[in-house]
């Protein structure tokens, strides 16, 4: 998951995809991107955090600090309609340009 | 400053929080480690290592919220600190040599900005006209009841015209009473300056009528020290000259007389049309007027004209109507007309000042520039663009500026303290001057332009030369930026020496210019009697016989005399030249202007040192007699007896039918300031059976001993007489030094500024010449070696420092020429070619420039060919 980030914003539509299951921390967010890729994808934790920044700048996703259900304070991400518009464009490009690449390799 | 800490507090809260939130990814990752079977130990270090480095993390989520611009900004901020941290010397130089420039501009803004910019408190305040006579009278314009009347009635270029008395004074409250200035004013006067009472209601129309019952409006002062700013406070009654006055509002705190006059309480004006109206009204009024949208002061005046003529022509004395003009000039002018030119001048000697501190620190720059080609050589073959390398220049010459104007601020504080200190009184609102929000908002105005100036053209410089190119140090390719800067330097100041020269010149002349009595250790005690308690002449004769009782027999009094005003500031009373007659001449001329006179005890004259220069003094005895002698100034007699003997003709002043005996001429004096010419003037005796004094009064005592000590006595003695009475003692010789105390302060900054200049120049001279020296240390070396003697390398090198200077002081010459005729109103019996000033003025900056030029000359003279050839 070295270059997801800088791949056509993979990471990013990552987060916003975890998010659109409903709202979560950064560690969650890791833990569902890797307990739903079945440990295919490994998200590097220290690049989540800038990425989430970016994003809450963007006003794509905002966050709030929140008890969490084991009793720790956590920062807690939603989406806000423009995450989710934006989700839905990244999902489809992301759709468009892994089928394109797909077709590129089996060419061969 | 607040809101400054609080920016600061959620910065560092923001900050804290992003780390907070890393550390609680960290503890859920080593939760969920221990969830699966980790020691705690181990699961905090395998949630460690899965994370990262949660500093760099922390660093990336800052760099997410920072400005890539403030990135670069910092970058260069860094860097110019280093620059400047390792050369202290220059660093320090230009800073100081900013922090003049800016810190003198800055105070003098300062006191500037109330006269010249910041706008009048009223709204659209530069609607606001002041509107009448000009006349003999009076320097500022007055009107008159019928004329005033008129010109409301019938004028269609104003919006609203109104009206107030000159100020009075009135009692307040009951004994003691307390004298406060008042003022009466037209029942729209608020209205149309356009302010509005800060509690209670403005005059109405039924208040201006007469007879009706008396109201006042307070001072905002008056309200908080009265009535603790209680608005429950109006429409109490209040005491003014023993008679009750019913309060109906407070003005705001901001308000401010249209003519800068005081006031702490205004009346209804209440005046009488049909006193005011008749022909030969004695209402003397100010008028003020807010212009229709649309129309300037000169179409008013313009169109004002006629009504002005038709005015002049029913109600004006035809002996005056050649004398009287119509005046319109805005309030802003009105306030300022006689200081105006010396706050320009004032102010553009400290611009030239500021522009002198920028050439010196470019030139400092420049100097730095040769020393840092390599570096910049290396920085842009390492990749930094030509802009960019601009503005790391352009950040280093913003942050000495920035230091230089903070440093420049606190100079300004204790430079405008000074100034405030050494003549308070020497321009209006003077004491007012502050530095404010919008004084320091110039000053960073200035600091700004500053950088752009001392960075941009060695930017440019150093830029657009090979230097980029080039690792080599030998030669400059012979710059024309700095010769040019320094030229400049000389011209600015020269223009600022010469300046101040003439000033100076024409401060002396004011000071050495004879007021026609040569008063010593004479103190003069003022005071004006409240004309409701003296009410009738038998009284006030009480009083004056009382005061020369009392204080003539003060021990150590070993002269005195009373008179109704003294000289030299002006408040005299005078009648028209024209209604005199002379006993068995033909009629005097109808024009003539106005002849002043005062009423005198017979040690007037020797008192104030006033000489007789023909016949005699007034007699004691006379006084009780029924002679009612006069006495002609040395110009009223020559005027009306330009042939003859004055003394022993008999005049009637002002058609009268009572012919008086000219026993003597005295000597002119200066009544109305130093400037005026001596005005025509007779005295007449003060006898003691009328009330002739009036209500004001002027005792004069000559003391041999401390004039101090004879105030007090001066006081208590009045105090017995009358305690309530105010009384101001004052030397005759402190009037006197006040008269030629604005000159004095004009001459004294701009002279201050011009030797801050020319110490700059100097500075700047000495500076490239050392350094042109140093460069061409090799040059020297082989013309040394080739057979040069030291006396032709030293005249090499003055010879380029004087062809600099030259073209600087012809640059400076044709500079002072230019501003000549705006300084002419500023100087007194002096030209402004006067060639003296002017000569001096050179002499100072050639010598300045000799001895800046002389130290490098002579390092140039000493260099040893084999040490210079061997340095490289």
């Amino acid at each position: 998951m070295k270059n997801t980030d800088r791949l056509f914003g993979s990471l990013e539509l990552l987060i916003l995809k975890t998010l659109a299951a409903g709202p979560n921390h950064g560690f969650g967010i890791t833990l569902h991107v890797e307990t739903v890729s079945k440990g295919l994808l490994h998200m590097e934790e220290g690049s989540l955090y800038p990425a989430l920044h970016r994003l809450e700048r963007e006003r794509l996703i905002s966050g709030e600090w929140r008890q969490t259900d084991n009793g720790r304070r956590a920062r807690i991400y939603a989406l806000t309609a423009a995450g989710r518009k934006r989700l839905a464009e990244n999902e489809a490009s992301w759709s468009s340009v892994s089928l394109g690449i797909e077709r590129v390799l089996r060419f061969a | 400053m607040t809101r400054a800490i609080e920016w600061l507090k959620r910065l560092f809260h923001r900050d804290s929080a992003w780390q907070e939130e890393i550390e609680s990814h960290l503890a859920m990752r080593a939760d969920w480690h221990r969830q699966r079977g980790a020691a705690p130990n181990a699961a905090r270090t395998r949630a460690a290592r899965d994370f990262g480095s949660p500093l760099r993390a922390l660093e990336a989520v800052r760099a997410v919220h920072r400005a890539p611009w403030l990135d670069a900004l910092a970058q260069d901020a860094r860097h110019g600190l280093r620059v400047i941290r390792r050369s202290p010397a220059f660093s320090l130089a230009a800073v100081a040599t900013l922090a003049v420039g800016i810190g003198a501009s800055t105070a003098v803004f300062s006191v500037v900005d109330l006269l010249l910019f910041r706008s009048l408190p009223y709204p659209r305040a530069e609607r606001l006209v002041s509107v009448g006579f000009s006349g003999p009278i009076d320097t500022n314009e007055f009107n008159v009841g019928n004329a005033y009347l008129d010109w409301r009635d019938h004028q269609r270029v104003f919006a609203a015209m109104t009206s107030m008395y000159p100020a009075g004074e009135c009692d307040l409250g009951a004994s003691p009473a307390l004298r406060v200035p008042c003022v009466q004013v037209e029942s729209n006067f608020l209205a149309t300056l356009g302010i509005v009472p800060a509690a209670g209601r403005d005059f109405h129309p039924l208040d201006d009528r007469p007879g009706a019952p008396k109201v006042a409006l307070l001072s905002y002062t008056m309200w908080q020290s009265r009535f603790g700013g209680d608005p429950g406070a109006v429409g109490k009654t209040i005491s003014l000259d023993d008679a009750p006055v019913r309060v109906i509002g407070f003005l705001p705190r901001s308000f401010e007389m249209p003519q800068l006059g005081e006031a702490d309480v205004l009346f209804a004006e209440q005046l009488d049309e049909g006193v005011a109206r008749a022909p030969r009204s004695t209402v003397f009024l100010r008028t003020f007027a807010r212009l229709k949208d649309g129309v300037g002061a000169d179409t008013a005046r313009q169109q004002m004209l006629p009504l002005f003529q038709d005015s002049v022509r029913r109600y004006v004395p035809p002996q005056l109507q050649r004398e009287v003009g119509l005046v319109v000039r805005s309030l802003r002018d009105r306030q300022i007309h006689d200081v105006k030119l010396a706050s320009w001048l004032l102010f553009g000697a400290v611009l030239a000042l500021v522009a002198l501190a920028c050439a010196n620190v470019a030139n400092l720059m420049l100097a730095r520039a040769a020393s840092r080609r390599k570096e910049l050589a290396m920085r842009a073959a390492l990749g930094a663009g030509r802009g960019r390398l601009a503005r790391q220049m352009f950040t280093e010459s913003l942050l000495l500026s920035l230091a230089g104007g903070t440093a420049g601020c606190v100079f300004a504080w204790g430079l405008l303290r000074a100034v405030v200190a050494m003549a308070p009184q020497a321009l209006p609102r003077l004491p007012q001057a502050r530095i404010d929000a919008r004084v320091l908002l110039f000053a960073l105005a200035v600091s700004f332009a500053a950088a752009i100036a001392t960075g941009l053209l060695p930017a440019w410089e150093r830029l657009s030369s090979a230097a980029l190119a080039g690792w080599h140090s030998a030669g400059d390719g012979r710059s024309w930026s700095r010769p040019v800067l320094v030229a400049t330097q000389v011209a600015i100041s020269l223009v600022l020496l010469t300046g101040a020269s003439l000033l100076v010149r024409s401060l002396w002349k004011l000071e050495s210019e004879s007021l026609g009595f040569q008063p010593r250790r004479v103190v003069a005690a003022a005071f004006t009697l409240n004309r409701h308690r003296y009410n009738s002449a038998a009284k006030q004769d009480a009083f004056y016989a009382e005061v020369e009782r009392h204080l003539a027999s003060i021990p150590g009094v070993s002269r005195f005399a009373l008179s109704d005003t003294i000289p030299p500031s002006g408040g005299m009373r005078g009648r028209p030249f024209s209604n005199m007659r002379i006993a068995g001449h033909p009629p005097l001329p109808e024009q003539g202007g106005m002849v002043a006179f005062r009423y005198v005890t017979p040690g007037y004259f020797r008192t104030l040192g006033i000489p007789i220069l023909a016949g005699r003094d007034f007699d004691e005895k006379e006084r009780s007699g029924t002679a009612t002698p006069l006495i002609l100034s040395e110009s009223l007699a020559q005027r009306m007896f330009p042939a003859e003997n004055p003394v022993g003709q008999q005049i009637d002043l002002d058609v009268s039918g009572h012919w008086q005996p000219v026993v003597g001429v005295a000597s002119d004096v200066k009544n109305s300031g130093l400037t005026d010419a001596p005005q025509p003037e007779y005295y007449r005796l003060r006898t003691n059976r009328s009330n002739e004094l009036g209500l004001s009064g002027v005792a004069l005592l000559e003391t041999p001993l401390d004039a101090g000590a004879l105030e007090r006595w001066v006081r208590r003695q009045m105090a017995d007489i009358d305690p309530a009475l105010p009384v101001t003692i004052e030397t005759i010789e402190a009037k006197v030094d006040r008269l030629s105390e604005r000159p004095r302060f004009l001459a004294v900054l701009i002279a201050l500024f011009a030797a801050f200049g020319l110490l700059l120049a100097a500075i700047g001279l000495y500076g490239v010449l050392s350094f042109l020296v140093a460069q061409r240390t090799r040059e020297i070396g082989v013309r040394i070696a080739l057979g040069a003697t030291p006396g032709q390398i030293a005249r090499m090198a003055v010879r380029q420092a004087a062809a600099w200077t030259l073209a600087g002081m012809a640059a400076g010459w044709a500079g002072s020429a230019a501003l000549a005729r705006l300084a002419r109103g500023a100087l007194f019996q002096v030209s402004p070619f006067d060639p003296l000033s002017l000569a001096a003025a050179a002499l100072v900056l050639a010598t300045a420039t000799a001895i800046a030029a002389w130290r490098p000359a002579r390092r140039a003279a000493r260099v040893d060919p084999a040490v210079s050839l061997r340095e490289e």
